[in-house]
């Protein structure tokens, strides 16, 4: 481009340009501490309103107060002074969103972070908004294929759920996520990963993991670090689930996950008592339940009528010594509709995912469950229940009958075959093949230390002699009589020749 | 419990005192003096005060404006500014207090209350940055 051609674009915009002569209302700083500004004037602003400092740092009005306006602060406060200009923008505050924010890292705010430039944005969406009525909602009846054969099978997810992740520190909270996210290649879904108060070098890991297994063309991460302010721990949920309603408007299928729910009400417990609230239990404000259950309710299916499209969310809540009655966990346990519970005992048995089936439940997913699914898993859970408790009655006792003992070889393979290796979901088709030969009794004779392998040889095997099977399972969900023969058929075929 | 702004006080002090005759007055000044140390408020005093003016000034129909110019504006100007902020507020009086600031470039900026009319060369000139910025 000549010089001369940019002079006179230039000349051009500077002609189209007119300033409006608007009334700015405005404040002055009056305190400032920890990110919170306390600020007189303003007057007329309304709650979540975006204001402005002199030094471009954006902020927030969360305290309305008689004399003075409770401000939470994005970014650097230091350059904030006392006594500084405070200006209302009049708007609530919003995320910038477009296609082209799939595939890129933003913070809280939606401004990227991953350095590959700016994102043209179409829209804005206001991150606070009131949750879809009941008149626009549809039950959940789809499912959400993570990948995970425990999940898929025991504890199954529907689009538009809201199923919590919970459990101890490195039990494999995120991995689940992770899979679940991987697993969504091909799906139609668009996945959105929030990550509140976490480490960037975890952050980074997880977006190369991600990009290598090619998920992040259909994945958006919304970070607010460690390191930054607890404002920005605040708002990150709110702005990943702004990015979801916008391709939930589109009537896609979006998956939200929020990693985690206890440092955001931590950052909230930091925030309101920086502004004075009042604490409450373990110091938490008193509005530390709705500001969780008004943000997880704006996961839901939307019914034809209102566009289609769904947002399911997986919200993660790390508990301390596997207490699950504390305040957050109760509370998220509450709002949601169901938990996949982790175990640290399990997940230092080799048990991986350490998924504890009895604690564990999806409440609405078993709707959502696929035919076939459903009739090979159907009695998995109380399958596995009743093993646990004849493991715990063997081993007191040397003599059992041959019945119990077949039971107990069954339970056996049942945890080896709900094993999983980290980063490999596996297909629908292929975990209802594994599971019908554990179910019929395929596996009963087969090692357990072979179980893995066993698996793995047989879904190879089976999804090329086992077409049929295979087709119906994928476009009907469900096999007929001709497709069970033909797998009948392969798996004992299989087993002649696996040594 | 509820708690006294210092607006409330500001307030109470004006509904008070506005009836008192300057006699009683001198009285009653000395005992909000005595009130306000009794109830450790006495580092609050100059916010109570700016509060209280603004009461007066509204009970008075009064408002204080701050102008800000590069240079003196006219007589002429000053009347038509005073003629919009009287419709614009209500106002029956307005009170100018002028201010001088060279880094303004040119034109002026009013200030009343928490509202700010911003018609300054400096400000339109940041408006074109954040124009020409935003359409980039």
């Amino acid at each position: 481009m000549s010089t001369n051609h940019i002079v006179e674009n230039l000349k051009k915009e500077i002609e189209n340009f007119s300033a409006q002569i608007k009334v700015e209302k405005v404040g002055k700083v009056l305190e400032l501490f920890d990110g919170i500004a306390k600020v007189s004037g303003l007057s007329d602003i309304k709650s979540s309103e975006m204001v402005t400092f002199p030094n471009g740092e954006m902020g927030v009005a969360l305290n309305l107060e008689e004399d003075a306006v409770g401000i939470i602060i994005f970014g650097d406060f230091s350059k904030i002074r006392e006594g500084d200009e405070v200006k209302a923008t009049g708007k609530i505050l919003e995320v910038p969103v477009s296609d082209s924010i799939l595939g890129r890292v933003v913070n809280a705010i939606g401004v990227p972070i991953d350095g590959k430039g700016a994102i043209k944005a179409t829209k804005s969406y206001p991150i606070e908004k009131v949750a879809p009525g009941v008149v626009t909602r549809q039950s959940v009846d789809q499912p959400v294929v993570t990948g995970i054969k425990v999940i898929d099978a025991i504890i199954p997810v529907g689009r538009g759920q809201r199923e919590l992740i919970i459990g101890d520190r490195q039990t494999g909270k995120t991995a689940i996520a992770i899979d679940a996210i991987l697993n969504q290649k091909g799906q139609k879904m668009i996945c959105v990963y929030v990550s509140i108060g976490q480490k960037d070098s975890k952050l980074r890991k997880l977006q190369a993991r991600l990009e290598a297994g090619g998920a992040m063309e259909y994945t958006v991460i919304v970070s607010a670090g460690a390191s930054e302010a607890a404002a920005l721990s605040y708002v990150a949920p709110y702005t990943g689930v702004a990015i979801a309603e916008y391709f939930m408007d589109q009537g896609k299928d979006v998956l939200i996950i929020y990693d985690d729910l206890s440092k955001h009400a931590v950052a909230y417990r930091e925030i309101s008592l920086l502004l004075r609230r009042p604490p409450g239990r373990e110091a938490y404000p008193g509005d530390v339940f709705y500001l969780h259950s008004r943000l997880l309710e704006r996961a839901c299916r939307r019914n034809e009528k209102y566009g289609g499209g769904s947002i399911t969310a997986f919200p993660i809540v790390e508990t301390q010594a596997g207490d699950v009655s504390a305040y957050i966990p109760t509370n998220v346990i509450s709002i949601t509709d169901g938990q996949i519970f982790l175990e640290t005992d399990l997940f230092y048995k080799g048990i991986r995912p350490a998924v504890n089936v009895g604690l564990s439940v999806s409440r609405v997913g078993s709707s959502a469950q696929i035919k076939a699914m459903k009739k090979v898993a159907g009695t998995l859970k109380l399958d596995l229940a009743q093993f646990r408790e004849l493991e715990a009655f063997a081993q007191f006792g040397s003599d059992l009958d041959d019945a119990t003992k077949r039971q107990l070889e069954r339970g056996k393979r049942a945890v080896e075959v709900l094993k999983q290796l980290q980063y490999a979901p596996i297909k629908i088709e292929n975990q209802v093949v594994t599971l019908y030969a554990l179910t019929k009794g395929y596996m009963d004779d087969v090692a357990i230390d072979k179980i893995k392998e066993f698996e793995q040889q047989l879904n190879e095997y089976a999804e090329h002699n086992a077409k049929v099977f295979y087709k119906e399972v994928a476009e009907k969900k469900m096999w007929s009589e001709k497709g069970e023969e033909e797998l009948k058929k392969v798996i004992e075929d299989f087993k002649k020749n696996f040594s | 419990m509820a708690t006294l702004s210092n607006n409330n006080i500001a307030l109470a002090i004006y509904l008070s005192s506005k009836d008192k005759s300057e006699q009683e007055q001198a009285l009653f000044f000395k005992k909000i003096a005595q009130f306000l140390s009794r109830k450790r408020l006495l580092l609050q005093a100059p916010d109570i005060l700016s509060r209280l003016d603004k009461i007066i000034n509204e009970a008075d129909g009064r408002i204080v404006v701050k102008l800000s110019s590069k240079e003196h504006l006219g007589e002429d100007t000053k009347k038509e500014i005073a003629n919009i902020l009287k419709e614009r507020y209500a106002a029956q009086k307005i009170v100018f207090m002028e201010s001088l600031n060279e880094k303004l470039l040119g034109g002026f900026k009013i200030e009343v209350r928490d509202e700010v009319i911003d018609l300054t060369v400096k400000n339109k000139i940041r408006k074109l940055q954040e124009y020409l910025t935003s359409s980039l």
